[in-house]
C-alpha cells in the first residue's frame, strides 16, 4: 500500500512538474509540456534577439521590429532622414521574427517588473496597443509633448494610437483596406470597375455569382481563422460590433446584415474562406483563384507576386450595405517609447522628426515607400511626387496617393481592448451559421462569451 | 583506534550517494517544485499581470473556468482524443511490437526505424506537414479526387468532425512507434520458454498472445497508459499548429487555451491561466491513480 501510494505520488509530481511550464508563472512559459513535446511559439522568444539599452552611445536609440521586406526598410530610411540633423546618430534595428515576439516581450518584462531587456522604442501591432497600455501602464511613455502635429494624420490612425486622451505612439503604416479586382476577369463577365464601385453587397453578391459561374474564380476571400472581413465591411458602414465599452452582437442590425452577406456569400461560392493565412495568400490569392482581394493595403506585396497578372489589378472602395463607397481600414503599427528608453528626449525628437511628419517625413516616407512598399498616413508627407507616381501592376493607377485619400475618409469607430476575442467568437459565429446553426443563437453565445471573457 | 576519524568504505560510499543525489534534488526543487508553487500562488491571483492582486474570494479563477464555456469545450474536446485516441494508438502499438519481436522475421531493424521514425519528426514540422496534407487543395483532396472517389475537395480542417479525425490521425502516426518500442523492450524481457510452454500446452497464437504476452506485459501497458493519457491532456503542438483550434474552436484543447489565456491573443492572464493548469494536474492525478489502482493485481 505504501509503495501504491508513494508511486501516485510520484506519478502526479511528475505530471505537475510538466504542467508547470504551460501555464504557470511567467518565468516558465518557455518550459516543455510532453516528452519532448515544446516547440510553443512562447518557446523561441528566448531566441530572438534583444537590445542592450544600458550600453549605447549618446546618439543612438534601438528599435525592435519584425518585417525586413515592410517595416525594417522604413525605419532604416528613418535613421538616414535623423542623420541630416544628427550626423551621429544611429539606430540599432533589432530583428524579430514576428509582432507577436514584440508582444511576448513588452508582456515578459512587465510581468516581471524588469524593463531592462526592453529597447527605447517598439514597433506594435495598433489593434493590440490599447490592451497593452492599460494592462502595463508603465511600459510606456507618452508622446504628449513630442511636439507632433497630430492634425496631419488621419484621425481613424490615431484612433489605436490615443489612450485616456493622450497620444502613445507615432504612426508608420497605413492600414487603410482596398477592395481590388482582377479587370479582365470582370470584362469577361461583361463589368468594369465602376460597376462594382459605389455598389450594395446584395449587387456585389450578384456580379459574384456570374464571376463564380463564368470563370470558377471567388469575388474575395479570407484567412477564416483570423476573419476581418465582419470589422472591416461594418467599418466601412461606419458602425462597430462595440457600444459603449461593450460588446453589441445580438441588437446590432447592421452586423446581422453584414454576417448573413458573408454567409450567403461563402455558401454561394463568391467568397472563400481560408483555413489559415498560408492557404489564404498561397491557394487563393498567389494560386490565382480570386478576382477580388479585400484587405488593408500590406495585402499588396503578397498580389504582386503572381507577375503574369501585372497591369489586370484596379483598385476601388468597398460596396456596402445602402450602396455607397466604403472605406475600412485593418491592420498597421505604430511607434511607441518604451519605460526602458534611456534617452525620451532623443527618441521622441526622432519620432517627430521622421514618421511624426516633420522636416524629414517626406525623405522618410519616400524612401519607405519606395524600398518597403509602407504607404503613409501623413497627409503632408504624401504630397511628395513619389506618391503621385503610377504603378505598373494596377495598370498605371497612382495607387498610392488613391490609397491616402481612401485613408482620410475611413470612419472613426469604437475600438475595445478585446478587438481579438470578438473577432474569434464571430468567426466561430460564422462558421457555424455556415454549419447550419441559427445566426441569433449563435450570435447571443458568441456575445456571452466575449462578455464572459471581459468579466461583465 | 587509529581510524576513528575515518569513515568506513559503506558510510563513504552512503555519503557520496547523498551528495550526487543532492545536486538533482536541488535542481529539481529549484526548477520544478518552486515554480510549481508559485504557480499555485498565482492561480489564487487576477489582473493584469503586471499587477497581480488577491482573487477575491480565492477561488475566483477556479470558480470562473467552469463557467467558462471555451474552457468546458477545450476539457470535452480533450476527452474526446483522449478516449478515442488512445486505445487505437496503443493497440496497434501493441500489435506492432508483436509483429516485430517475430523472431524470423527479416529487416527487423529497418522496419523499427521506420515505425520509430515519426517520434523524430518536430511536433511542429509535422502538424504543418499534416495541415498541408489535409488542405483543401492539399495531397489527400487531390489523391481522394484523381481516384474518384469524391468529386469536389473535402474541407477536413473546416469541418469539426473532419478536423478532430485529422487531429487523431495525425497524433497516432506520431506516437504509435514510441510505444511500440516500450512493448518491444517489455517483449524482450519475456522468457522464451514461456512461449514453448504454452505450446505445449496446445495454446494457439491468439490465446498465447492473450493468457501470456498480455498479462506479462502489465507493468508496461499500465505505464504507457499513464504517460499518453498525461500527454493528451496536455496536448499543445497539434490544435495550435494543425487547426490553430478552429473551426469555431471546436478542436481546441486545454493546453491550447491556457496558452491562449498566458500568451497567445495578447491578454495575459496568468492567475486563470494558472488556475486552469492546477485543474489538468488534478485530472492526470486522478487518472492516473485509477489507472494504478486498476492495474495492480497485489490486493
Amino acid at each position: 500500500m505504501k509503495r501504491k501510494a508513494l508511486s501516485i505520488f510520484l506519478a502526479s509530481a511528475m505530471s505537475l512538474s510538466l504542467l508547470a511550464g504551460c501555464g504557470g508563472a511567467a518565468d516558465t512559459a518557455a518550459t516543455t509540456t510532453d516528452a519532448g513535446q515544446a516547440d510553443a511559439p512562447a518557446a523561441t522568444e528566448a531566441a530572438a534577439p534583444t537590445a542592450d539599452v544600458a550600453s549605447e552611445g549618446e546618439h543612438e536609440l534601438s528599435v525592435y521590429a519584425w518585417d525586413k521586406n515592410f517595416n525594417i526598410p522604413a525605419l532604416e530610411a528613418a535613421e538616414k532622414a535623423y542623420q541630416t540633423v544628427d550626423p551621429e546618430f544611429k539606430l540599432n534595428i533589432v530583428e524579430q521574427s514576428a509582432s507577436s515576439d514584440v508582444e511576448n516581450a513588452i508582456t515578459l518584462a512587465a510581468s516581471s517588473g524588469d524593463y531592462s531587456q526592453l529597447p527605447d522604442i517598439v514597433l506594435f501591432q495598433d489593434h493590440y496597443i490599447q490592451n497593452y497600455v492599460t494592462n502595463y501602464p508603465d511600459a510606456w511613455m507618452d508622446l504628449e509633448d513630442a511636439g507632433i502635429d497630430w492634425s496631419d494624420f488621419g484621425a481613424e490612425k490615431l484612433s489605436y494610437s490615443t489612450v485616456g486622451g493622450k497620444h502613445y505612439g507615432a504612426p508608420v503604416d497605413n492600414g487603410t483596406s482596398v477592395f481590388a479586382y482582377r479587370t479582365d476577369v470582370l470584362e469577361e463577365c461583361g463589368y468594369t470597375i465602376d460597376d462594382v464601385t459605389g455598389i450594395t453587397w446584395d449587387e456585389w453578391l450578384e456580379i459574384g455569382r456570374v464571376v463564380k459561374e463564368k470563370t470558377g474564380k471567388y469575388l474575395v476571400s479570407m484567412d477564416h481563422n483570423g476573419d476581418d472581413l465582419p470589422y472591416m465591411m461594418m467599418q466601412a458602414e461606419g458602425q462597430s460590433q462595440w457600444k459603449d465599452g461593450e460588446p453589441n452582437f445580438v441588437n446590432n442590425d447592421t452586423l446581422k446584415q453584414i454576417l448573413e452577406v458573408i454567409i450567403t456569400g461563402a455558401k454561394d461560392g463568391v467568397i472563400y474562406l481560408c483555413n489559415d493565412w498560408s492557404e489564404y495568400t498561397d491557394t487563393s490569392i498567389i494560386g490565382d483563384q480570386v478576382a477580388g482581394v479585400f484587405n488593408g493595403n500590406w495585402i499588396i506585396p503578397t498580389m504582386e507576386q503572381v507577375s503574369e497578372n501585372s497591369g489586370k489589378w484596379a483598385i476601388t472602395t468597398a460596396p456596402t450595405l445602402s450602396g455607397k463607397e466604403g472605406y475600412a481600414a485593418n491592420g498597421g503599427s505604430s511607434l511607441y517609447v518604451t519605460g526602458n528608453c534611456s534617452k525620451p528626449e532623443l527618441a521622441k525628437a526622432f519620432l517627430a522628426y521622421t514618421f511624426g511628419g516633420g522636416e524629414g517625413a517626406m525623405a522618410t516616407y519616400d524612401d519607405a515607400l519606395r524600398n518597403g512598399g509602407v504607404i503613409t498616413c501623413c497627409i503632408s508627407a504624401s504630397k511628395s511626387s513619389v506618391y503621385q507616381e503610377g504603378v505598373d501592376f494596377f495598370n498605371g493607377q497612382s495607387i498610392y496617393s488613391d490609397i491616402v485619400a481612401m485613408g482620410a475618409n475611413v470612419p472613426v469607430v469604437e475600438q475595445n481592448d478585446y478587438h481579438y476575442t470578438a473577432r474569434t467568437q464571430i468567426q466561430a459565429a460564422i462558421t457555424n451559421v455556415i454549419n447550419g446553426s441559427d445566426l441569433e443563437t449563435e450570435l447571443k453565445n458568441a456575445e456571452d462569451q466575449v462578455r464572459f471573457e471581459m468579466g461583465l | 583506534m587509529g581510524n576513528k576519524n575515518k569513515m568506513g568504505l559503506l558510510a563513504k560510499q552512503k555519503a557520496a550517494g547523498w551528495l550526487f543525489l543532492l545536486l538533482a534534488s536541488a535542481m529539481i526543487v529549484v526548477m520544478s517544485f518552486y515554480p510549481m508553487v508559485r504557480a499555485l500562488i498565482t492561480s489564487f491571483k487576477t489582473g493584469s499581470s503586471a499587477n497581480l492582486q488577491w482573487a477575491d474570494p480565492l477561488i475566483y479563477n477556479y470558480k470562473r473556468m467552469f463557467q467558462d464555456k471555451m474552457f468546458m469545450r477545450s476539457v470535452g474536446n480533450t476527452f474526446l482524443y483522449l478516449i478515442i485516441q488512445v486505445p487505437i494508438m496503443l493497440i496497434l502499438a501493441i500489435l506492432l511490437a508483436q509483429l516485430l519481436n517475430n523472431k524470423d522475421l527479416k529487416f527487423k531493424g529497418l522496419f523499427r526505424t521506420c515505425i520509430f521514425l515519426p517520434c523524430a519528426v518536430s511536433l511542429v514540422s509535422y502538424a504543418l506537414i499534416f495541415r498541408t496534407i489535409f488542405a483543401t487543395q492539399g495531397l489527400i483532396n487531390i489523391i481522394l479526387m484523381k481516384i474518384g472517389i469524391i468529386s469536389e475537395g473535402i474541407n477536413w480542417l473546416g469541418t469539426t468532425s473532419t478536423a478532430r479525425i485529422v487531429i487523431i490521425i495525425a497524433l497516432i502516426w506520431r506516437w504509435t512507434g514510441y510505444n511500440m518500442v516500450f512493448y518491444l523492450a517489455g517483449l524482450q524481457n519475456i522468457e522464451y520458454s514461456v512461449y514453448e510452454a504454452a505450446k505445449i500446452d496446445g495454446a494457439n497464437g491468439w490465446k498465447t498472445f492473450w493468457y501470456v504476452t498480455v498479462p506479462l506485459l502489465r507493468p508496461v501497458i499500465i505505464m504507457t497508459f499513464i504517460m499518453s493519457i498525461n500527454g493528451t491532456l496536455q496536448l499543445f503542438d497539434e490544435s495550435v499548429n494543425l487547426t490553430n483550434g478552429g473551426p469555431a474552436n471546436t478542436t481546441i484543447t486545454m493546453s491550447h487555451y491556457i496558452y491562449n489565456n498566458s500568451f497567445g491573443q495578447g491578454v495575459a492572464n496568468f492567475g486563470y491561466a494558472s488556475a486552469m493548469s492546477f485543474f489538468v494536474f488534478i485530472l492526470v492525478a486522478i487518472l492516473a491513480a485509477i489507472n494504478l489502482k486498476v492495474g495492480d493485481t497485489r490486493d
